[in-house]
């Protein structure tokens, strides 16, 4: 294959997957009309509101992977901002004391308020080094469900807010589905700009970015603090169409540990990997929850285990080319050679192959 | 005074324990680099087999330590064989989603099991004494008594004997360790095993007071990395003064402030632990190694 042949297949595979792309958005926008066209067909309203919980993951699942994934700050606690997001569209909606706000203006107060906490919280956090944030942020979201939780004159306390509640399925859908695009093309365009790579310098080497005259703190804090924004729009749209927040289903334990999970079983630090990752685990636990109810959390411990030591790259990177072939045919290949007994020439873990222990 | 005196003593009491919970995190974390955040989950193993020996053989929650230390053990040299092994040369994001995984694997596997129905132990040693104004009750003072005895214990092990010595190596200099001939994956799984059965144990001792139920792990966990934190890794006299701090700050809130029981403990913990890693990060007493080499991502 020559050069100009190559080119030639690389810049018709990217027409290939614009066209998909655009294809599959206009299916999913004229998706809602289902309801419309016959009373029974596959688009029903909870159709429509399972598809609204996807959206919702993937717009969380990729905010994640601002911070997670492109500085590689592993957030342990970023449900916090989608917490406070919920909570202060709520009590925004069912002020008791003034005038109760309409949704929309709800919402960007909601988000302002997770940004304004992602400044406060990460000028001390982002100092911390890896597990240190990680755990630092965890404690974070602990600590804000107790708050919260205490705050009853502001917040309802443990009795939660109920919300005017809004049956519009299709508003929901549409809603959501235009945020996760939104912040699937934002995420598309940090990862091409100057910006964005200067935060992949952070990820491989905060020292020498640092050097190379990066003003690290600043877009440190930059990134968590758009990140934390836009969590908390997610949060506002999901608190007005639960219309029910109480400190326990808002600051829920898996919330967070659930977008890691995506986000590693995708591809970390790559823009499709969350989409990927959130859509695939949504309807694999939708049918897992629905087999084996009381095994599904073991399924996903096991399944959060299993992708961490057998696909490290996510699904992703399993089919990304490099150098030779894709990561998926350089397992199969390896599968192989260890088939045929031949030492495996190990490409994680620099002292991987003398790991058998000196003896005595 | 009075009630000063009572929050320092219920404060020295609970930080006891959790001084005696979190040094199984703290070494392992020290000579493996392994964050394990599946710590809580098996002081939760340990609670709940006291548990079932409690009510179904009608043993004494105490004396259940004999059956608990061994089993633990056991359980811990296997885990480490089969999944930490894998994780111990790879970036920390690895090593904390696998046994974030295996965290969420046992606690469910439990809840399975048992129901999440929180329990406590019934122990003989009930009742209290006075001194003055003050209550001291007598399980607690047990817990005290025992968490002591586990540390020097663990002290001994590590300073006295041969194998405690080459965990220290281990920790201090992997590479140097293996050329003076010490197998490194066996004291790893050693390690691992020994940690494992000291933090059952203190799930056996807390079960009397204790709510033992499937999801008691999570909180024990953070609190043990914020312990851990303070007192430097592997450092035992760290983590008794790391552990008596944050159960006395604890035990001070809930006296003091008003309407908020123990809740906002945890978040006290919290801020205390922010403020230490971003003053002093090698941690208040040193420790088996310099913190920045587990701090690489």
């Amino acid at each position: 294959m020559t050069a100009l042949a190559t080119v030639d297949s690389k810049v018709r595979t990217t027409r290939n997957k614009q066209i998909a792309l655009a294809v599959l958005f206009l299916a999913l926008l004229i998706m809602p009309l289902g309801t419309q066209v016959a009373d029974q067909t596959w688009v029903t309203n909870s159709r429509l509101f399972q598809f609204t919980q996807m959206f919702m993951l993937i717009a969380l699942a990729s905010n994640w992977n601002l911070t997670g994934g492109f500085i590689g700050y592993v957030d342990f606690g970023h449900a916090v901002f989608f917490g406070l997001g919920a909570y202060a569209t709520g009590v925004m909606m069912t002020n008791q004391h003034s005038i109760q706000w309409p949704f929309w203006p709800a919402v960007i107060v909601g988000a302002i308020v997770a940004a304004i906490f992602a400044v406060m919280i990460g000028f001390p956090t982002l100092r911390l080094k890896g597990p240190y944030f990680s755990i630092a942020m965890l404690g974070t979201f602990v600590a804000m469900r107790e708050i919260v939780r205490v705050s009853k004159p502001v917040t309802g306390g443990g009795v939660g807010l109920t919300l005017p509640p809004y049956l519009n399925r299709a508003l929901f859908y549409y809603l959501t589905l235009g945020l996760a695009a939104a912040i699937i093309t934002f995420a598309w365009w940090i990862r091409r700009s100057e910006f964005g790579s200067s935060l992949i310098a952070i990820r491989e080497d905060e020292v020498g970015a640092e050097m190379r005259g990066i003003n690290t703190t600043l877009h440190k804090i930059t990134i968590f603090v758009m990140a934390g924004f836009l969590t908390g729009i997610v949060g506002g749209i999901w608190a007005y169409q639960n219309t029910f927040i109480d400190p326990d289903i808002v600051f829920v334990d898996s919330r967070t540990i659930d977008l890691v999970m995506m986000t590693m079983l995708g591809g970390l630090g790559t823009v499709a990997g969350p989409v990927v990752g959130a859509a695939a685990i949504y309807w694999l636990r939708d049918v897992v929850w629905a087999a084996f109810f009381d095994w599904h959390l073991m399924i996903q411990g096991s399944l959060l285990i299993a992708i961490v030591l057998f696909v490290p790259s996510g699904l992703v990177g399993l089919f990304r080319r490099d150098g030779s072939g894709t990561s998926l045919q350089r397992l199969w290949g390896r599968w192989l050679a260890k088939q045929g007994d031949e030492p495996i020439e190990a490409d994680m873990g620099n002292d991987a192959p003398t790991d058998q222990g000196t003896q005595p | 005074m009075d009630q000063f005196l009572q929050a320092l003593i219920n404060g020295v009491m609970l930080g006891a324990f959790y001084a005696a919970m979190m040094l199984g995190f703290s070494v392992i974390w020290g000579v493996m680099g392994v964050i394990n955040l599946a710590h809580g989950e098996f002081i939760m193993l340990g609670a709940y087999t006291t548990w079932v020996l409690n009510k179904d053989f009608g043993w004494e929650p105490f004396y259940a330590i004999v059956l608990v230390f061994p089993l633990l053990f056991i359980v811990g040299y296997i885990v480490q064989r089969v999944l930490i092994n894998r994780v111990v040369d790879q970036p920390i994001l690895v090593s904390l989603l696998v046994t974030f995984g295996l965290s969420i694997m046992i606690a469910n596997a439990v809840k399975l099991a048992y129901s999440a129905d929180p329990r406590l132990t019934d122990t003989r040693f009930g009742g209290v004494w006075n001194v003055g104004n003050v209550t001291i009750p007598v399980t607690k003072t047990i817990i005290l008594g025992l968490a002591l005895v586990i540390m020097a214990s663990l002290w001994a092990f590590l300073n006295g004997t041969r194998t405690g010595k080459a965990i220290r190596a281990a920790a201090q200099n992997k590479q140097a360790a293996r050329i003076v001939g010490i197998d490194i994956n066996k004291i790893y799984a050693l390690t691992f095993g020994i940690c494992i059965a000291i933090t059952g144990v203190a799930g056996t001792m807390i079960s009397p007071t204790l709510a033992v139920h499937p999801f008691m792990g999570a909180p024990l966990t953070l609190r043990a990395f914020a312990i851990t934190a303070l007192a430097g890794l592997g450092s035992i006299p760290g983590a008794l003064m790391g552990g008596m701090l944050l159960g006395i700050v604890e035990s001070m809130i809930g006296i003091y402030v008003d309407r908020i029981g123990t809740n906002l403990a945890i978040v006290a913990a919290f801020v205390l632990l922010v403020v230490v890693l971003v003053t002093r990060p090698q941690g208040l007493f040193g420790g088996l190694r310099p913190i920045e080499q587990a701090e690489q991502l």
